[in-house]
């Protein structure tokens, strides 16, 4: 398939990123050429797969008049992000792509398709998507006899995830049943120690990597029980940065899971 | 004079009888419900099961916590409103929480509470003993409630807000919406190690206060009278500031900033002791303990699916009486 290149002209040339998930799939499917800027957190090494391919691309705080001083010709954004950023934006008459938030692969696949119609690389999108597909296929194939287990997750302010989310879908095509959706736990929620360690899952899915910047929210990750809970069962160890966006990154967490089951 | 001692003891075994009670109490009720029996026969088993984890990991430290920060915050209300001779004095009101939380905040959010285990519980004394200092000069030897109020409003204005412009510029993501837990505090999620790094100071605290207990009688009849009967009038108001400091400091390091217990508890306690600061110490440790043992119990039991902070139980009990009392003392303020 070849793209004339009066298309190449009519793609957006001065994209601004204002989250980072719009972040992540910009740097995977665009252009560095295309890219005006990318949000802060595009090099939070915690929370950005794709840190490493930002270079010296400038970084917002998703505030009006840096994005303004851009003269962007598309603005990404996440739903529920800097909203009344993009209300403004939208007065001011910029062209803005709001991205929902994604609760299962299937919708990753929907969002590559809006990603590639927005960027100007439908192929690239269509490319990946397929390479997603046939990866998750592969390791279906590769760890399906063994046997289920059941798992927790536990984030910063005791927040665990349940049904209807992107970490819900991933924990079962990796094969776990995941405790807090049992719970009857639908989206994020915070649960305390005491209902964590009750839950007493095979496997406790926390990023220690996170508490090591100093909060409460994340020193509650280094709670002793933790350790003791780890001890008594197993600890998994997905980076945030793998699972925290739609994207093909969360194939790699599917597979980390899997091959640990 | 030995029948007001034995008085004293009684009340004293009653509110430990109480206190042991209420501990039983708060460590049986949680978040689920646990078989309190395999939990101690777990433990004694050397068997980390699911209750012996949740009733030895989590709630033991946890109600230990809060017996520990009551029993200072009730100490120091005592011993302060004996010093300043002022009856609305409290560790909140007059600003030293808020500069041992100012102090606990600047160490553990730019990394340095990691150096050692004593660098937060010191950072927090450092900071109410700022604040303690600030409370002299701007009082000074007036025993005026008014002055004393206004002093407190000042340090409490100032206090927050560089505990808000500290987090703001902390790197962590949190810290800002943590402000919650400095100015209202909270005893959930803490573990033994936040019990070991604060008791150290706490106890140190609590003798410093105790030994002046005497002092404190004597002050009751004007400074003059408790130098004339051979006290050092200056060196001891300087240990008792330094009980306080530590005390408190340690208390809020670990648990942030937990209102008027220190304002009510002396006020509760005072008709049973016969007036007398002295005995009204280790009473007003022991009443602490409970009624924050009682009002953690309350946040757990009254929150929804976020816990809330066990500054907003005391306040709701403590604010109205701070209220009373200022209505009762209306003469002295005008």
């Amino acid at each position: 398939m070849c793209v004339s290149l009066s298309a190449l002209a009519d793609r957006p040339q001065r994209i601004v990123s204002i989250g980072l998930c719009t972040d992540q799939l910009l740097l995977m499917l665009a252009d560095r050429g295309q890219i005006a800027s990318l949000s802060v957190w595009a090099k939070d090494s915690n929370m950005s797969y794709m840190i490493d391919a930002v270079g010296d691309i400038p970084l917002n705080n998703a505030s009006i008049e840096e994005i303004v001083r851009l003269q962007p010709d598309l603005v990404l954004a996440s739903e529920f992000v800097a909203w009344d950023t993009v209300g403004f934006l939208r007065q001011l008459g910029y062209p803005v792509e709001q991205v929902p938030v994604v609760k299962s692969v299937d919708e990753i696949y929907q969002l590559l398709g809006s990603f590639g119609a927005w960027t100007g690389n439908p192929d690239r999108a269509q490319a990946m998507a397929g390479q997603m597909r046939r990866r998750l296929a592969e390791i279906d194939a590769r760890y399906a006899d063994r046997p289920a287990k059941s798992v927790i997750i536990y984030s910063p302010n005791g927040f665990t995830i349940g049904a209807d989310t992107l970490e819900h879908d991933l924990f079962e095509r990796a094969g776990y049943r995941n405790l807090a959706a049992e719970m009857g736990i639908s989206g994020f929620q915070a649960i305390s120690l005491e209902q964590l360690v009750a839950a007493d899952p095979d496997v406790l899915q926390i990023d220690r990597r996170l508490s090591t910047q100093d909060s409460l929210a994340t020193a509650a990750l280094k709670h002793p029980v933790l350790d003791k809970l780890i001890r008594r069962r197993e600890y998994l160890d997905i980076p945030t940065r793998l699972r925290i966006c739609g994207g093909p990154m969360i194939v790699d967490a599917i597979e980390m899971m899997a091959a640990r089951r | 004079m030995i029948l007001q001692t034995n008085d004293s003891r009684l009340l004293n075994a009653v509110l430990l009888v109480a206190l042991l009670l209420v501990l039983m109490l708060a460590v049986s009720n949680g978040a689920v419900d646990i078989d309190l029996g395999k939990a101690i026969g777990d433990a004694w088993h050397r068997q980390a099961s699911v209750e012996s984890l949740i009733f030895f990991d989590i709630r033991l430290p946890r109600a230990l916590l809060a017996a520990l920060v009551g029993a200072t915050l009730g100490l120091a209300g005592a011993a302060l409103q004996g010093l300043l001779r002022n009856p609305l004095a409290e560790p909140g009101i007059i600003g030293v929480s808020n500069g041992a939380a100012l102090g606990a905040v600047l160490v553990f959010y730019y990394g340095y509470s990691a150096y050692a285990w004593f660098v937060l519980p010191v950072a927090g004394l450092t900071g109410a003993l700022l604040a303690v200092l600030c409370i002299f000069i701007l009082v000074g030897q007036s025993r005026s409630i008014i002055t004393l109020i206004l002093a407190g409003v000042a340090i409490n204005a100032i206090g927050g807000a560089l505990i808000a412009l500290a987090l703001n510029f902390a790197e962590s993501p949190y810290a800002m919406q943590e402000i919650l837990f400095w100015l209202l505090g909270s005893v959930a999620n803490r573990s033994f190690r936040e019990v070991q790094i604060a008791l150290p100071f706490m106890l140190l605290g609590w003798v410093m206060m105790l030994y002046c207990g005497r002092f404190l009688n004597a002050l009751t009849l004007g400074e003059d009278t408790a130098k004339s009967l051979g006290f050092d009038v200056a060196r001891l108001r300087l240990v008792l500031v330094l009980g306080v400091a530590a005390s408190v400091g340690a208390a809020v390091s670990v648990a942030g900033n937990i209102g008027f217990i220190g304002l009510v508890v002396p006020h509760l306690v005072r008709p049973f002791v016969g007036y007398e600061p002295r005995r009204l110490m280790l009473a007003s440790a022991l009443v602490g303990a409970i009624l924050l043992l009682l009002a953690d119990l309350a946040v757990q039991s009254l929150s929804g699916t976020t816990e809330m902070k066990l500054g907003v139980i005391t306040s709701l009990v403590g604010a109205p009486f701070f209220l009373l009392l200022i209505l009762k003392s209306r003469n002295t303020l005008q």
